[in-house]
């Protein structure tokens, strides 16, 4: 029954050209081009050699992977998010829907799409990091270098950053079913981003974290990065990771919980 | 007999406005049902309520015995709600697709209900490009996509063609006679309704004012137009407050028809002189205008008594 949702939900999507290149292709593509263009520059128009210049690919991937869910990229995650979640309000297409499958179903299936969709947005951006330093170092003569961090820490920062990025989601659900609108979902998560990434710089400068910047989802991925992508965890204390991944997964599920609670209580008079 | 949708004490109440008002009714599965009313009368809640939409304030409502929402007997329904909407991006095939999946339905022939509905020509066109009467059909092939046991169709040909309102009439009457199919069907034209449904409520308020066969309350509702070449007054002072006036020359006797030959006895012992006595059969719009306390305007047909 789920696996039925969930089927119909990918296939919407796959067919939603918009949502699917706005907000899953897009952020990925203009990091691609941004880079590309930095080194075309500097080969075309600067024309200055770069001796000894070397590209880390681990560490740009990480760094790129790093900033997957940054205020600016989670505004095209949350389109794309967006108009999943609250298409079937904005088309007013539930009529159809409801009643052919439950609304647990309905709403989980959405968010695992989500899910999937922002994945492979990561996926892309892995790629066409890869694709853009691979090609910037060879425009620029660049030497790739091997590097410190692995596979593991490339894994870590991914799933952390996909957690975040779902910690968004969750909440673009809550807000798109209250509202019932695609538009209000992305302007609330795109504040709270904002003022997530405020708060973290704010509370995260004392040495030891707190409850009330662990409290906060970017703060939490920014430390658990930290976490994952330092070689072997040398010298870090693992016990606020734990707790900030805690937090993190807490938020996830307490917004999907509510979402989906909210959602199950609802009239649909129009939709 | 079983019940395809049971409603129990229903009400539904927006702020002040009471949709339905402790409303009762058991459809029975097989047949047409029609349920009639004017804008605001429920019926849309009704629906929505079974299909599980909409809660109810209080009451119960029941698909095949099975509380309203139930996945299980909703995945032996199929329904179109209103003006049916599609995502815009969609085309028919791929809305047909995506319902199908949605409702696990393995194998859908989504070839074979566009044709039925008269769209193969569009099968592959984005619905955003759709007429109101493309929708409507697009609808009724996602109603009936799945191969349910209950279809509930509201409003189904509005914004049609009269060629394509025959057409889905036709469809409809097929799948319900043929194919065993129950349709519960809402509609304002009351012509539609008297073609296709077998039985019908009537609402108005959040209430069912009538029930029964399209015949039964029709036939209920006839009355005997006796023309006199004798005073009116006498037949009229036997008929009492059963009968009234209808021009110079005629009564309208408000009996029931196995009273028809005692009446018109006592009518003849009382002198009046009966030229011709026929049953003027009130039709569905004059039933249904009388349950809303509405009077009919136009002539109503008559049948020989």
């Amino acid at each position: 029954m789920l696996a039925d949702a969930i089927a119909a939900e990918r296939f919407r999507l796959l067919r939603d050209r918009s949502a699917l290149f706005w907000g899953f292709g897009f952020a990925p593509l203009v990091g691609f081009i941004l880079a590309m263009g930095g080194d075309l520059f500097v080969r075309t128009i600067i024309k200055r050699p770069m001796p000894g210049a070397t590209v880390d690919l681990a560490a740009q991937v990480i760094k790129a992977l790093g900033n997957g869910a940054s205020t600016m990229a989670a505004l095209f995650l949350m389109i794309g998010a967006a108009s999943i979640l609250a298409g079937d309000y904005r088309w007013e297409t539930w009529r159809l829907r409801t009643p052919r499958n439950s609304r647990f179903n309905l709403l989980a299936a959405k968010l695992i799409v989500i899910g999937e969709a922002i994945m492979w947005s990561l996926v892309l951006t892995v790629a066409l990091t890869l694709a853009a330093a691979v090609i910037g170092a060879g425009i620029n003569g660049k030497a790739i270098v091997a590097s410190t961090l692995g596979l593991s820490e490339i894994a870590g920062v991914f799933v952390v950053t996909w957690l975040e990025a779902m910690s968004l989601a969750a909440l673009a659900a809550c807000v798109a079913v209250v509202a019932r609108s695609p538009m209000a979902a992305v302007v609330v998560c795109l504040v709270v981003r904002f003022v997530q990434s405020i708060l973290a710089a704010t509370l995260g400068m004392t040495p030891e974290p707190t409850w009330k910047a662990l409290a906060i989802p970017a703060y939490d991925a920014d430390l658990l990065r930290a976490f994952v992508s330092a070689p072997s965890h040398a010298g870090m204390d693992g016990g606020p990771a734990g707790w900030a991944l805690l937090v993190l997964l807490g938020w996830i599920a307490a917004l999907t919980a509510g979402a989906i609670v909210l959602f199950q209580q609802q009239d649909l008079t129009r939709e | 007999m079983s019940i395809a949708l049971e409603a129990t004490g229903l009400t539904k109440t927006y702020g002040a406005v009471r949709a339905l008002d402790d409303f009762s009714i058991a459809i029975p599965a097989g047949g047409v049902f029609g349920v009639l009313g004017p804008n605001g009368a429920g019926k849309s809640t009704l629906f929505r309520i079974a299909l599980g939409l909409v809660r109810p304030t209080s009451g119960t409502a029941r698909l095949f015995g099975a509380p309203a929402g139930d996945v299980a007997a909703l995945r032996r329904v199929g329904a179109m709600i209103e003006t049916p909407r599609y995502p815009p991006y969609l085309t028919a095939r791929d809305t047909l697709r995506m319902l199908a999946l949605e409702s696990g339905f393995q194998n859908p022939d989504i070839a074979a209900w566009l044709e039925r509905v008269s769209l193969t020509h569009a099968a592959d066109r984005a619905t955003s490009g759709f007429s109101v009467g493309m929708k409507q059909r697009l609808g009724l092939a996602a109603a009936f996509l799945t191969r349910p046991e209950l279809v509930i169709l509201d409003e189904p040909t509005s914004g049609m063609d009269p060629a394509g309102i025959q057409e889905i009439r036709a469809l409809i009457v097929d799948l319900a006679r043929h194919e065993g199919v129950t349709v519960i069907l809402a509609s304002h034209q009351l012509d539609e309704v008297k073609r296709v449904c077998d039985r019908v409520a009537i609402l108005s308020h959040g209430r069912v004012v009538a029930e029964g066969g399209v015949a039964e309350l029709t036939a209920g509702e006839a009355r005997l137009r006796l023309t006199l070449a004798s005073p009116l007054a006498p037949v009229l002072a036997v008929l009492a407050d059963r009968g009234q006036a209808d021009g110079p020359d005629a009564v309208l006797a408000d009996i029931p028809r196995a009273e028809a030959p005692a009446v018109i006895r006592a009518l003849v012992e009382a002198g009046a002189e009966i030229v011709e006595a026929r049953w003027r059969e009130v039709d569905l719009e004059g039933v249904y205008l009388k349950s809303l306390g509405q009077t009919p305007t136009a002539a109503a047909p008559e049948g020989a008594a």
